[in-house]
C-alpha cells in the first residue's frame, strides 16, 4: 500500500462516490410534494411495487452492469450494506489505507439531471447535497464535496448555486451531461456564477442514457454495457469541442471544467483537429483568439480513472507529453466503483514529479480549496 | 508440516471450515494464499490479482460465456470462474490463466482434502505461516 514514504506529496481524491442505502434518507429533506410523487416516506405504497404502475421509477441506466457485483466486491461496509453508504467505512477503507489529504465526494445515484420532470429533479438535487453535506461531509475532516446543480434549468442551478455554493466544504459545481451541448449560451448563468464563486464545472457520467435529456452517444444506442461504456469518452470530446467553439473560455477566462471518467488519451488528436480546423475557420468562430488547444490546456482539466491500458505502457506518458497535460490531469480513485484505480498500481510508470502533479498539486489549483 | 519429495505439506484447517461457499485466507513466507471450495472442489490461489493487486478472495465464482460466433452465447465453466473483486477480470480456477489470455494468470496451490483436512502442497518450505480471518458478502 501507498505510504508517506512512497509519495512525496499529499493526495487528494477528486472522485469518490458515496451512494443512498434507500430514498427515504432524504425524507428529512424533501418537502411533501416530492415525498408524495416519489412515494417514500409516509407515501411508501407497496402495493404496485412490482408493477410500476403509477409509481416514481428512479431514472437508472438501461445499461445494466453485468459483472456478477458491479460495485468493488471488496468494499462492502461490516453491516452488509451497498458499498459506498458508510462514511466511516469509507474513510478508513480509503483515506486511511491510501493516506488521502483531501477525498471529494460526487454523489453516486444523487442525480436526475437528464430526468423529465425539471421540477421534481430540482427539488431531489437539492435533497441530495442537504443530504450528502450533513451526512458524509460533517463526518470526517477530509471529505470535500461537489454540489449537484439541474443542468436542464439554469435559473434553479443558479438559486441552488446561490444557496450552497458559498460554504467552504464545497469544492465544484457538479453538472452532468445532457442533450444540450456545453458551449451553449443556455449554461452561460451557471458559468457565470460558477466563475465568480471560484468554483469549477465538474462533468462526471451518470445521466447519459438515463433519463429522456439524455446525450445521445454518437451514432444511436449501444448493444451491450461494454460498448455504452466505451463510448462515454465520445461525449467527453464532443462537450470539450462545444466549450471552445462557442467561445465559453472568451466569455469566462477563468472558468475550470474538469472531465472527470471520460478518459483523455482522445485530448491529443482532438487537439490536432481542432487547431488545424481553426487556421482555416477562424472566420466562422472569430471570438477565438488563440489556438483551440491553448483553450483546453488553459480552461479544461481530465481525471485519470479509469487509467487507461495501452499494450505499452510508457506510450500514455508520451500522449500526456504530446497534449502537454502535465498540468492538466487529476488523480481519481471511482471508489467503490467497478472500473476504479489503485493508487499504487495505476502510475506505476509515471515519473515521481508528474505523479505529484496528478495527486496533489493540479486538483489543488483545479478544484476550490 | 512434512517434507514430501520436492513439496512441502502444509495443513490448513479442517475439512469442515471449508464448506461449500466456505473461504479461508492464509499468509505463508508473506503470501497470501486464498482458499475456496465451489460445486464440492477446493482451490487455492495467490490472493492478489495481477493487474492492479487487489485481493482475489473478495471475487465472485462464476461461469462464464465461451468465445462464440458474433451474438452468440455460449455458457460454459459454471462456477469454475474466480473474477477479481475490482475490474472483474475471469480467472480459471482450475488453471489459475485468465480468460481473455493464457498469458496472464494467477498462481494456484496444489490442494487436497485428506483425512478431514485441507492440505495445501508448496514449492517452498513454509517457515511463516498466519492464518487470517477473513469474511466477505459472498461467503456464507
Ligand atoms: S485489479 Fe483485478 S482486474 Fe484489475
Amino acid at each position: 500500500m501507498v505510504t508517506p514514504s512512497t509519495r512525496t506529496s499529499g493526495l487528494i481524491d477528486c472522485d469518490i462516490h458515496p451512494v443512498l442505502s434507500d430514498f427515504n434518507e432524504l425524507v428529512p429533506y424533501l418537502d411533501e410534494s416530492i415525498q408524495q410523487y416519489m412515494n417514500i416516506g409516509k407515501f411508501a405504497k407497496g402495493a404496485l411495487a412490482k408493477q410500476n404502475s403509477g409509481s416514481f421509477k428512479f431514472p437508472s441506466s438501461p445499461y445494466a452492469n453485468p459483472l456478477p457485483v458491479p460495485l468493488r466486491a471488496d468494499a462492502f461496509p461490516p453491516n452488509g450494506d451497498i458499498p459506498g453508504s458508510d462514511p466511516a467505512f469509507l474513510a478508513q477503507d480509503l483515506l486511511d489505507r491510501c493516506n488521502t489529504t483531501y477525498g471529494i465526494l460526487n454523489i453516486g445515484h444523487g442525480t436526475m439531471a437528464a430526468f423529465h420532470n425539471v421540477e421534481v429533479a430540482a427539488k431531489y438535487t437539492s435533497a441530495a447535497n442537504d443530504w450528502l453535506y450533513d451526512k458524509w461531509v460533517k463526518s470526517d475532516p477530509r471529505y470535500r464535496m461537489t454540489m449537484e446543480v439541474t443542468p436542464l434549468d439554469p435559473a434553479m442551478a443558479v438559486k441552488e448555486i446561490e444557496r450552497i455554493g458559498k460554504r467552504p466544504e464545497i469544492v465544484g459545481i457538479n453538472l452532468h451531461c445532457v442533450n444540450i451541448p456545453l458551449g451553449k449560451r443556455h449554461y452561460w448563468p451557471i458559468y457565470e456564477i460558477a466563475e465568480a464563486y471560484n468554483l469549477p464545472i465538474v462533468l462526471h457520467p451518470d445521466s447519459e442514457g438515463t433519463g429522456e435529456y439524455a446525450a445521445t452517444a454518437g451514432v444511436g444506442p449501444a448493444s451491450t454495457y461494454m460498448e455504452w461504456h466505451t463510448s462515454l469518452g465520445l461525449i467527453g470530446q464532443r462537450n470539450v469541442i462545444s466549450l471552445v467553439c462557442d467561445g465559453v473560455f472568451e466569455q469566462f477566462p477563468n472558468l475550470k471544467v474538469n472531465f472527470i471518467e471520460y478518459g483523455f488519451s482522445w485530448v491529443a488528436p482532438t487537439m490536432w483537429r481542432m487547431d488545424k480546423n481553426w487556421k482555416a475557420l477562424r472566420h466562422e468562430v472569430p471570438w477565438l483568439k488563440m489556438l483551440p488547444s491553448e483553450y483546453i490546456r488553459r480552461n479544461i482539466r481530465f481525471g485519470t480513472q479509469p487509467i487507461e491500458e495501452p499494450a505499452r505502457p510508457k506510450d500514455l506518458i508520451e500522449i500526456i507529453q504530446m497534449i502537454g497535460a502535465e498540468h492538466m490531469l487529476l488523480f481519481c480513485s471511482d471508489y467503490p466503483h467497478w472500473d476504479g484505480d489503485e493508487i499504487d498500481r495505476a502510475f506505476l510508470h509515471f515519473p515521481q514529479d508528474l505523479k505529484d502533479k496528478i495527486f496533489y498539486h493540479n486538483p489543488l489549483e483545479s478544484f476550490r480549496f | 508440516m512434512v517434507n514430501t519429495k520436492e513439496k512441502h505439506r502444509l495443513v490448513v484447517c479442517s475439512a469442515e471450515e471449508l464448506q461449500e461457499g466456505n473461504r479461508q485466507l492464509i499468509e505463508v513466507n508473506g503470501v497470501e494464499i486464498g482458499l475456496i471450495r465451489a460445486e464440492g472442489i477446493i482451490y487455492a490461489f495467490r490472493n492478489s490479482c495481477p493487474h492492479q493487486g487487489v485481493p482475489m478472495l473478495y471475487g465472485s465464482v462464476v461461469g462464464t460465456m465461451l468465445p462464440s460466433k458474433p451474438h452468440e452465447y455460449v455458457y460454459a465453466h459454471h462456477n469454475e470462474i474466480i473474477r477479481c473483486p475490482l475490474h472483474g477480470w475471469e480467472f480459471n480456477l482450475k488453471t489459475g490463466k485468465a480468460m481473455f489470455s493464457p498469458d496472464v494468470s494467477i498462481k494456484t496451490y496444489e490442494i487436497k482434502e485428506e483425512n478431514g483436512e485441507i492440505v495445501l502442497y508448496l514449492d517452498k518450505e513454509p517457515k511463516q505461516v498466519t492464518r487470517k480471518a477473513f469474511s466477505c458478502i459472498l461467503s456464507s
